[in-house]
């Protein structure tokens, strides 16, 4: 059984679609990050799985029960038991840290007792016990990201909802809440919907990742499988460096280049145009290469050059341990395995 | 469904104490003998009858307007963009005009410019005018002009204030950086504040359009003491109606105009960034123009009006007799102004968050419906209010007849300005808040209690005390509906205006000052000692 499943969601805003149909499922203890650009229509998902957006059409089932079946709520949002972590965290400024995490529990009427052990319980979890007395503003901005986790997860919801909770924070506490969400999420087992727009947190975190795009899903898969071989010309182009160029195709079998023809399975698309795709680190610079260009700009990041090159006006990216000055000619070759057609 | 039925009752009620009155009171006006007849429209429409208290009542709402923005958007300039030495006093002092009933500013100005006036006889003497010409002008329409301004600059004032405080100091930063203060002020600092400043005219206009205080006062023939005249002078309600019609058909007009202009120019290009304040201009000469300009306003706005109330009172038995004439009044005005602004503010809260947190294109109407009531002249609601509750049966006496009926009074004339105040507050709680506590699975009542309401603590304090001090200065209203025993000070300084010397007057008029000003005096000193929340920073 699917802890849950989303079927031909659609959900409109002032009667545009901004939601087109989109279905996923997700199993129990697994975290799924819906990732695409903004204004794909992530976050609308996840506030429809919430409850806080009614949907126009589609189904969403929790654990099995049907939780909404067109605009009906059949599980009303008490009883979806759902914890979420908003983008701007939405801590109560006025609430202490032990406040702030006590109000769901008291809204679901657990006794005095049990409300104790339970946010002693969860701010161990967290590491944040020494806090329970302090207000979310005297907090840093990592420790407001643990709190809102840990109201999120201590009435033990069936499912958490997290949207964007990383945006915002600087690069280097971004990697320490990173694990933080990892470690929590993988000691809880609790199944998770991450949104996010950021490819890192989305590859570091999830089991799988369902690339969005214009309110649709362009694919669903495990992170390898959406970077070796992403389904669509987005999918390809949106996740991780890229090189995608038009390219003509003459008959079966080859494919019109800048570097001349190319022997390649065109399937079916004779004399159409197509989009050649590979990555930078699937091309290797060496004299015997078949394929040549000029750099006409170079980059040093993280250990690597990386160049920009030009074939008869046709721009793409290399890279090489190598240094090699801007005016350069180069040739390199394609690891044809590594080549896609779209 | 809480909040659906909530939200429902809330607006019902809203429909109940301020449309009802008034679409009853038009219904009645076009429904006679049994039949649909528009006369009383035929005479203003088709007649020359009424065209001179129309174009008055035009030329007092235009004057003041114009003479407002003079002053107050100015003064907001100076208040934002300098380093006015003693800005923060400048900035409560210029707060007084509006808060203080604009009647009392015209009794204090009436005082000084009138045919015996100290301010009169001075400049007969010194200059070339009569004593007539100056008694004559303050009587006029001009005059009426010249107290509404000074009782409504501070609306232009605040809003260009906070229209300038709330740009984002990037986009005139990025145009500091290649030209100069005055261009980047003419090219980018005014356009971006003109949809504000326009809206805070619009306000002044209706506001004085609307306007029976001073008028009344100054024996100037408007639109607002014409109805009041047809109405408890002729009893002729139908014909009073009648002529409330082009002023709030005017009204209607406006604010449709402003909404059609102000589409898709949001404010949301004011929006704050999280670390700035606002860019000053540091030029001396315009900080001595400031000064003077500050200053003058302070002297003409505040100190002469006030100083010239409390130099006509003259003797401190003068007190005493104001206190013992209005006695009642006082102790009325406190009360109905308690409940009153109790009732404001909590049905306020539901009608702001209605307005604010209605999905779907209904909002902006919502918001502009409800605004809508509130230019509806004091009078119009009063006689609206009669006639709905002015019959027989037992419920309607037991209200027409209590001091229920003034605090409908107050509803009707105040609700949609302490609803747009709290959903002015609201705006700036993020939505995420509710929701956080909304997928817990929380009640939506428990929400209210236990984050939206104490959220909102300061903005429902300033709406209270808003609230009591517009219930403390209504005239218009009142003065129609009031029960017998039921006087408020302000009916009460109005009556002793017809019969007792001028030292009175002046002391009562001291007192309203006092009573209106005292709660945000006692805020103000308390507030910060009470312990402020810990701002949430992301």
């Amino acid at each position: 059984m699917n802890a849950l499943e989303v079927k031909q969601l659609i959900k409109c805003f002032n009667k545009k679609e901004v939601v087109r149909g989109i279905s996923f499922s997700v199993e129990e203890g697994e975290l799924i990050a819906l990732l695409g650009p903004s204004g794909c229509g992530k976050t609308t998902t996840l506030r429809t799985i919430a409850g806080l957006e009614t949907p126009d059409d589609g189904e969403i089932w929790i654990e099995g029960e049907l939780a909404s079946h067109g605009r009906k709520a059949l599980i009303s949002q008490k009883h979806r038991h759902i914890g979420m972590v908003f983008q701007d965290l939405a801590l109560w400024p006025h609430m202490t840290v032990y406040e702030n995490i006590e109000f769901g529990l008291k809204a679901n009427g657990l006794i005095l007792a049990e409300r104790r052990k339970k946010i002693e319980a969860v701010l161990h979890k967290v590491n944040m016990q020494k806090y329970a007395k302090e207000y979310p503003g005297k907090l840093s901005g990592g420790q407001q990201q643990l709190i809102a986790i840990a109201r999120a997860i201590v009435t033990e919801p069936r499912l958490l909802l997290m949207d964007e909770p990383l945006s915002g924070i600087d690069v280097k506490l971004r990697e320490d809440i990173r694990q933080e969400i990892k470690r929590i999420q993988q000691e809880t087992q609790i199944t998770t919907v991450y949104v996010t727009h950021d490819q890192e947190d989305a590859f570091l975190l999830a089991n799988k990742i369902a690339v969005m795009n214009a309110g649709m899903i362009e694919q669903t898969g495990s992170p390898e499988e959406i970077y070796s071989s992403p389904a669509s010309l987005f999918v390809a182009g949106f996740v991780g460096e890229a090189n995608i160029m038009q390219v003509k195709t003459a008959g079966k079998d080859r494919v019109l280049t800048p570097w001349g023809e190319l022997v390649y399975n065109t399937k079916g698309r004779e004399g159409k145009n197509a989009y050649l795709f590979f990555r930078p680190h699937h091309a290797i610079i060496d004299n015997s290469g078949h394929c040549y260009g000029t750099i006409i700009h170079r980059d040093f990041i993280a250990g690597m050059y990386k160049y920009r090159v030009s074939t008869s006006g046709i721009e793409f990216k290399l890279q090489d341990q190598t240094k090699r000055d801007t005016g350069e000619p180069v040739k390199f070759s394609i690891r044809k395995m590594e080549i896609l057609f779209f | 469904m809480q909040k659906k039925l909530t939200l429902g009752f809330f607006f019902t009620l809203f429909l109940f104490t301020t449309f009802l009155p008034i679409a009853w009171m038009f219904g009645n006006s076009i429904y006679e003998e049994g039949k649909f007849s528009f006369a009383y429209y035929k005479d203003i429409f088709l007649t020359q009858k009424y065209g001179k208290v129309i174009s008055n009542s035009l030329i007092l709402a235009s004057v003041t307007t114009i003479v407002s923005s003079f002053i107050g958007v100015p003064a907001g300039l100076f208040l934002a963009k300098t380093r006015l030495p003693l800005k923060k006093y400048f900035k409560i002092c210029f707060f007084i005009p509006l808060v203080v009933p604009s009647y009392i500013i015209g009794i204090a100005w009436v005082n000084l410019l009138g045919k015996t006036g100290f301010l009169n006889n001075v400049l007969s003497q010194y200059t070339f005018l009569s004593p007539e010409s100056v008694s004559n002008f303050i009587y006029s329409i001009y005059g009426a002009s010249f107290i509404l301004s000074i009782n409504l600059f501070p609306v232009v004032m605040l809003i260009t204030e906070y229209a300038l405080k709330n740009i984002n100091p990037r986009l005139e930063e990025s145009g500091l950086v290649v030209g100069s203060v005055f261009q980047v002020f003419r090219q980018i600092t005014l356009p971006l504040i003109a949809p504000a400043i326009l809206s805070g005219m619009m306000i002044v206009f209706v506001l004085s359009l609307s306007e029976f205080g001073v008028p009344s006062l100054l024996q100037v023939n408007v639109l607002t003491t014409q109805i009041f005249t047809q109405f408890s002078a002729f009893y002729n309600e139908k014909a009073a109606t009648a002529i409330a019609f082009p002023l709030i058909a005017i009204t209607l007009v406006l604010i449709i105009l402003e909404q059609i202009y102000l589409r898709g120019k949001s404010f949301e290009i004011l929006g704050r960034t999280s670390s700035n304040s606002t860019i000053q201009y540091n030029i001396t000469w315009l900080k001595v123009v400031g000064i003077i300009f500050c200053s003058l306003v302070l002297i003409i706005c505040v100190i002469i009006p006030l100083s010239t109330l409390i130099f006509n009172t003259k003797t401190t038995s003068a007190y005493r007799d104001a206190v013992l004439l209005a006695r009642n009044g006082i102790t009325n005005s406190i009360l109905f102004g308690s409940i009153g602004a109790t009732l404001l503010t909590f049905i306020g809260f539901f009608l702001g968050y209605l307005s604010e947190n209605i999905r779907s294109r209904l909002k902006n109407s919502t918001a502009a419906f409800i605004w809508i009531f509130f230019a509806v002249p004091a009078t119009v609601s009063g006689i609206g209010l009669i006639k709905l509750w002015n019959r027989p049966e037992g419920a309607c006496q037991f209200i027409y007849s209590s001091l229920w009926i003034v605090i409908l009074g107050y509803g009707a004339r105040f609700l949609p300005l302490s609803s747009r105040i709290i959903a002015n507050y609201l705006k700036q709680i993020p939505h995420a808040m509710e929701e956080a506590g909304t997928v817990t699975g929380a009640s939506w009542f428990r929400i209210l209690g236990k984050i939206l309401l104490p959220l909102q603590g300061y903005g429902l304090i300033a709406t209270w005390l808003i609230s009591f001090m517009f219930c403390i200065g209504e005239l218009g209203t009142t003065i129609l509906v009031y029960p017998p025993g039921h006087e408020t000070l302000p009916i009460a300084l109005f009556t002793v205006m017809a019969n007792s010397p001028t030292e009175v007057v002046s002391a009562l008029s001291i007192v309203i000052v006092v009573m209106t000003l005292l709660p945000v005096g006692i805020f103000l000193a308390v507030s910060r000692y009470l312990v402020k929340l810990p701002q949430l920073t992301f």
